[in-house]
């Protein structure tokens, strides 16, 4: 029975139908996980205890706040074009699945080994503001609208100093291979390349910050300018994928960070996959940190730091490394 | 097995190119029109896979799907008409001609290409192996390095054509 078991997952269609429900099982955990933390994170940094009735400390809150989101009813607004309105959550959370798959946990723990698999996050990570775009349209409500077209000229700006820095580290590699390059880091503690590019770590966490929409980047949704900004119109689950993918996105930029940049599994004594959830919660901490400690930054503010830091220190950083590259080979 | 799937796969993405481009074509819509295009140009991104060139395929998507399209939906979202219902386009009654030379001037194409390509093409190769991207890279900057270079001086022509406009507009208010 075993044997046969894992006979299957050797082959290449069984392992990549275990790794795919593995992954819906993990991004639906990780929505529990992340709300509870994001409500217990805020309320220490706000020195009040956050979520304490439902449960012991509090732990069953985030399945109550699902219980709630399933169970409300799906309006569709008034005038909305209803195609469109509805398929932006689907193809918001759609390509979360296909992001999941390169990401290496652990050496044996990859969904699929992918030489291009980088390109295939950035490529299907995109996708994301285009749904932000549908359902900002779709919903024929103004505050939507300015939501979408905020998330447009963001996501479109951010694009490029996330490209940079991560071309510097692919550069450095000579492979796109998430697992190739988590690999090279394993050569102990200096060998990570935080160390070796600060600077390409730096522009990567604030630019993916920013493509996540999390604060102080969140203009997409700015409550108190927008209601909701994008999502102002949905309901129950419409809002609960929007949520969902927002939260699973968090996960696949701060999983690619630590791949990247911060040894992916290296560690001592535990198994690699526990380095490698602690690095990538540690970071989305961080991430939460973030919102409870800057305000939210105005549009031109915005595009300014993306536009007159972020790339052009992305291009010196890039023409340095393949200029050392260059010296050292 | 394998080929059935190449061929299903084939079928697939051929429906979601024709049924794309007949969306971009026919949706009064602008903002459904671009779905209609989106569509097609992620199905000659499977397309690129089928060809086992799965770095074109993830560029297509990176830069056509990612990019080029979000910016034409700003470009839509920007330009709506003072009064008239955003996303809009009016079609006029007078269809039957229009929908005639349309189709004319669509299908002349296709069938010259058609006919030269069943005329005189090569005997098909057999399906080559993912090409490693460092030879893609070597293939840019030796052989092809002119048509590379030439091609960044055609984008930054237009980067500086854009910059040019924004700046008359600003004066000029």
């Amino acid at each position: 029975m075993i044997a046969q078991l894992t006979a299957w997952l050797m082959h290449p269609l069984g392992h990549m139908i275990a790794a795919l429900a593995a992954i819906m099982a993990f991004v639906g955990v990780n929505g529990l996980v992340l709300v509870y933390m994001e409500r217990k994170v805020a309320g220490f940094i706000q020195r009040r205890p956050g979520p304490y009735e439902v449960g012991p400390q509090g732990l069953l809150q985030p399945v109550a706040d699902a219980g709630k989101l399933i169970s409300k009813q799906l309006a569709t607004p008034e005038g909305a074009d209803r195609l469109m309105f509805w398929a932006a959550p689907i193809l918001s959370m759609a390509p979360v699945v296909i992001c999941f798959l390169p990401i290496p946990f652990s050496p044996l723990l990859t969904g699929m080994d992918v030489n291009l698999g980088l390109l295939l996050i950035l490529a299907f990570s995109g996708l994301n503001s285009l749904a932000l775009c549908l359902a900002g349209w779709g919903s024929n409500n103004k505050y939507s609208l300015l939501g979408a077209a905020r998330a447009v000229a963001q996501a479109v700006a951010y694009e490029i100093p996330l490209l940079l820095s991560v071309l510097a580290v692919a550069f450095q590699t000579g492979s796109l291979n998430l697992s190739v390059i988590a690999q090279e880091q394993t050569r102990g503690l200096l060998s990570w390349n935080v160390f070796t590019h600060p600077l390409a770590f730096f522009i990567f966490f604030v630019a993916s910050v920013a493509e996540t929409n999390r604060s102080p980047f969140d203009l997409p949704e700015a409550e108190s300018e927008l209601t909701a900004g994008f999502h102002t119109e949905y309901s129950g689950m419409g809002f609960g994928l929007f949520f969902l993918a927002e939260y699973s996105y968090m996960v696949i930029v701060c999983a690619v960070a630590t791949a990247l940049f911060l040894g992916g599994w290296d560690g001592p004594v535990l198994p690699g996959i526990w380095w490698f959830l602690a690095k990538v919660f540690g970071l989305i901490f961080v991430m939460m940190w973030f919102r409870w400690t800057f305000p939210r930054v105005r549009f031109d503010q915005l595009l300014n730091i993306c536009w007159k830091w972020l790339i052009p220190l992305g291009l010196l950083n890039l023409v340095v490394t393949a200029l050392m590259i260059k010296l050292v080979r | 097995m394998e080929e059935m799937v190449a061929s299903a796969a084939y079928g697939l993405y051929l429906a979601l190119i024709v049924a794309g481009g007949l969306a971009a074509v026919r949706c009064h819509n602008l903002v459904r029109a671009l779905i209609g295009l989106i569509m097609t140009l992620f199905g000659v991104a499977g397309m690129y896979f089928l060809m086992a060139a799965p770095f074109l395929a993830l560029m297509q998507i990176l830069i056509y799907v990612g990019a080029v399209s979000v910016l034409i939906f700003f470009a839509i979202m920007l330009t709506r008409a003072p009064g008239g219902e955003a996303g809009h386009e009016s079609l006029r009654p007078r269809m039957g001609l229009r929908e005639l030379l349309s189709v004319a001037s669509g299908l002349l194409p296709a069938v010259i290409l058609a006919g030269i390509v069943a005329g005189y093409a090569p005997p098909a190769l057999p399906l080559k192996s993912e090409v490693p991207l460092a030879r893609l890279g070597q293939f840019l900057t030796g052989p092809y390095v002119l048509a590379f270079e030439l091609i960044s001086v055609v984008l930054v022509v237009a980067m500086a054509g854009a910059v040019l406009l924004g700046f008359e507009r600003r004066k000029g208010q």
